[in-house]
């Protein structure tokens, strides 16, 4: 017998236990065991080209939740990224969801000076209306400024796995660091951002809104509370508790599965901004509500609000906009 | 359609092929992969019946090892039916074509059983529908590749749960009817397999038959614990019940034959809802209980605690330093001990799987630990299984097997309560001189961070295995690798009786080939 040397937890590291497609959105919508995680790693592990899997390389949603569910603690989130940017390397066409070509916001200057800042991304970015009552929600502009360059093109490279130029990360990273705390409402942002700015409080939406009581009064037990998936699976170890707390303070239902993992409608995945139905995005908000008796659906990204209007006609509703009966979404 | 003549070659007996119950003990029965001439031809068969055969590696390379990982074998295609019919109709092309075909759930084997050594390979994840919950009958019908773990989650949105399946979240419902199941409330509740009140089977030759108590009883019998030899299970309805978290209390003990005569009291009396052993080498014996309700608790701590002769945490730990502190030579294995405990126990407990005391989602909580603790790309997992009588000898002679060959290594002890179903458990892991209760021990060394030979590994099984020879005991882990201690352990008068009983139900021997026969 010979001692082993400790490897890196790659996907050579894949024991095939299989516990990470039980929180696989795409695994339950296909039942097809190639899409998964533990496809991929086992492929791999028996030689297959990353080109041979790129169908199932391009399946995934990048929902986070398999990396939490890993017993052995493989990176799988990354791992999943870095997949992607080897194909890239790999083959001369995309996929029709990729994004285009790079569109960097102007510079637009500096942040306004506040104590926070939200980084809205693409959707709520938009939501004018929305956005405005989330930055009072969370004090007002004095207290939380609406960030001039929220990354939106940084996290819709990342998640296509295509290089981005080390000035345009250089530029968004040194827009930040005035800022303490920063509320990122692109959950793919936050595992980076921690990462380039390990001194920052980096927040979600659904914990900076719910972390003071008044919102938190208007879950009830009959609410459907939908966490953001990627944010939550970056900081799962935190995010649970809090998340748990909520369910038992408000007796609100989740999108948390029994391992404890959010499963995703994929809504905010590339695939699913391109075409929603075909990404399965309904079929896996059909998935969450099943069995369920709820009044309405509360979600923390605005993505998740179409593809559960599309599944449900109970109402869906904005974690921001809770506190307004007539403001449904 | 013409139907090409091939050669069944399923009854040779020599050692190392397919049906090879001749082999000698010792042999690691690794078949030989299937030839593959008719394949072709058999696929252009399904595949006019609009039934698709994905024969990319991409596709077939994920099955290519079990749980155990130490067999390796690919398919030449696979096939992901979604319904009995489709079961059927490979079924038909197979016994027609002669092409073997390998059932796979979760893939949870440690023997290689469910790899497919060429041949197709039935993925039965892809049937894992639930049918329909009845809250009234307290019963659930669902399609049987659905993995234990997916139907809690479905249930557990009506407050229900199932009533015992193993410790394992990845474990299909077909699968573990297949063999038995053994979960912590087996010594209360017996085998998953006998939770199940009705199947729908496709039989080896492709029909398609509902079975139960009063329909079809005897291939339900066959069936169930039959080791996916008589057909494959697409529908299954098992009983439930209402959910509750449990509470677990843990004793330790320092002597395996204690912990044990303690844990067989628990059973006998009924005194807890959960009963089992896990243990850290000989040296932590940790029996644990649980309970459903306050009411069970209160009982057990009234008229059955005074009576276990294990310690509170506390009062082991001083013991167990009282030990070791003398003996600086064994500080490596108090060593071990100490960051296990440091590192293991809190998974028992973490916060977001716990609630007032109570353990909320109890298979995630264990089936997670054991892939963190005890999983890994090899892992071996010889057991006994023995009657309430020779259950301790088995189980102290095990345990010096694993001393001789492993530094770190887990036993896992639980009682299985046997139902009047005898039929069903000939030829099982249900060993022939069990009544009302039998035990099983699994003898689990810690392979993680060394390579082991594989060798070394089939001696190790191989003297676990000698022991269920030497005192007439069975075993769960039976098949696949370890096949050719099936003649030696069952005898045989009993052995020949299944093998006819199995060239009658499936006259090419395409069924499961290499796991049994």
């Amino acid at each position: 017998m010979t001692r082993k040397k400790k490897e890196r937890k790659g996907y050579e590291s894949c024991s095939g236990c299989g516990v990470c497609l039980l929180s696989c959105p795409v695994w339950y919508r296909t039942k097809t065991m190639s899409f998964t995680r533990k496809a991929r790693a086992k492929a791999i592990q028996g030689g297959a080209t990353y080109e041979e899997i790129a169908f199932s390389i391009d399946s995934c949603l990048l929902c986070g939740a398999c990396g939490t569910a890993c017993p052995e603690g493989i990176g799988l989130a990354d791992l999943n990224i870095h997949q992607r940017q080897e194909l890239n390397r790999l083959r001369t066409e995309s996929p029709p969801w990729y994004p285009g070509e790079t569109r960097e916001p102007p510079d637009s200057g500096r942040n306004p000076k506040a104590k926070s800042l939200l980084l809205a991304g693409e959707l709520l970015g938009e939501n004018k209306d929305v956005c405005a009552t989330v930055i009072g929600l969370l004090g007002g502009a004095d207290r939380t400024a609406l960030a001039l360059d929220d990354g939106r093109d940084i996290a819709r490279f990342m998640e296509a796995g295509l290089p981005l130029g080390p000035e345009r990360a250089e530029r968004f990273i040194a827009s930040l660091r005035p800022v303490c705390t920063l509320i990122v409402a692109e959950g793919l942002l936050h595992r980076p951002l921690r990462k380039w700015l390990p001194a920052k409080k980096i927040l979600g939406l659904g914990e900076s809104l719910l972390s003071s009581g008044p919102l938190r009064s208007h879950l009830g037990p009959e609410d459907l509370y939908i966490i953001e998936s990627r944010g939550y699976h970056a900081d799962h170890e935190r995010l649970v508790l809090f998340y748990d707390r909520l369910r038992r303070e408000t007796g609100c239902q989740t999108n948390l599965d029994l391992q404890r993992t959010a499963f995703s409608t994929g809504a905010s995945s590339l695939q699913g901004r391109k075409d929603m139905a075909a990404a399965g995005c309904i079929e896996n908000a059909k998935y969450i509500l099943k069995g369920r008796r709820v009044k309405r659906v509360v979600v923390e990204d605005l993505a998740d609000a179409e593809a559960f209007r599309l599944a449900t006609d109970v109402p869906v509703v904005h974690l921001g906009l809770i506190g307004s009966k007539t403001r449904e979404l | 359609m013409k139907i090409p003549l091939t050669e069944n070659n399923s009854d040779k007996k020599t050692s190392g092929q397919p049906d090879s119950l001749w082999s000698a003990v010792g042999d690691q029965t690794n078949p030989s992969r299937w030839d593959g001439v008719q394949w072709p031809s058999f696929v252009k068969y399904l595949g006019n019946r609009g039934i698709a055969v994905h024969e990319g590696r991409s596709d077939s390379s994920v099955f290519i090892s079990d749980a155990g990982g130490l067999a390796h074998g690919l398919p030449h295609g696979v096939v992901r039916p979604f319904s009995s019919e489709a079961v059927s109709e490979v079924l038909k092309a197979a016994q027609a074509y002669a092409v073997p075909v390998t059932t796979r759930g979760g893939g949870l084997t440690t023997e290689g059983e469910s790899i497919a050594f060429g041949g197709l390979l039935l993925d039965m994840s892809s049937m894992n529908r639930v049918l329909e919950i009845d809250p009234a009958g307290m019963t659930v019908r669902t399609e049987a590749g659905i993995y234990w773990h997916q139907l809690a989650e479905t249930l557990r949105r009506d407050g229900l749960d199932y009533l015992s399946a193993p410790l394992n979240l990845t474990s299909s419902v077909g699968g573990t009817l297949g063999v038995g199941g053994i979960d912590i409330n087996s010594p209360r509740l017996g085998c998953s397999a006998d939770q199940c009140l009705a199947l729908k089977v496709v039989t080896p030759t492709g029909e398609i038959l509902e079975c139960s108590e009063r329909e079809n009883a005897d291939l339900m019998e066959r069936v169930l614990l039959g080791y996916g030899q008589f057909g494959v299970i697409t529908e299954a309805t098992l009983k439930i019940r209402t959910f509750s978290p449990i509470v677990m209390k843990y004793f330790y003990y320092s002597s395996l034959r204690t912990a044990i005569e303690d844990l067989q009291l628990i059973a006998r009396e009924d005194a807890a809802d959960y009963s089992g052993i896990l243990t850290i080498m000989d040296r932590a014996i940790n029996l644990l209980v649980a309970f459903d309700t306050g009411e069970r608790e209160r009982e057990f701590h009234l008229r059955w605690r005074k009576q276990l002769r294990g310690h509170g945490e506390a009062n082991f730990g001083l013991r167990a330093a009282g030990y070791y502190f003398p003996r600086p030579w064994k500080f490596q294995e108090a060593s071990y001990l100490l960051g296990r405990r440091l590192t293991l126990f809190p998974e028992f407990t973490r916060p977001e799987y716990m609630h007032n005391n109570t353990i909320i989602d109890r298979t995630v909580v264990f089936s997670r630990a054991v892939w963190k603790f005890w999983g890994g790309s090899k892992m071996v997992i010889p057991d006994l299984a023995a009657s309430q009588e020779k259950f301790i000898e088995a189980v102290e002679r095990g345990n010096e097997v694993c001393r001789k060959y492993f530094r770190h290594y887990t036993l896992y002890c639980v009682g299985i309560k046997l139902s009047n179903r005898r039929e069903r458990y000939e030829m099982s892991c249900i060993p022939p001189d069990a009544r009302d209760i039998a035990f099983g021990c699994e003898f689990e060394p810690m392979l993680r961070d060394t390579n082991y030979s594989r060798d070394y590994l089939q001696s190790f099984k191989n003297e676990i295995y000698d022991i269920g020879v030497d005192m007439g005991l069975s075993y769960y882990r039976f098949g696949g690798m370890m096949k050719g201690y099936i003649r030696k352990v069952f005898g045989d008068v009993l052995v020949d009786k299944h093998l006819a009983m199995k060239r009658k139900a499936d006259p090419a021997m395409i069924l499961n080939r290499d796991v049994i026969f």
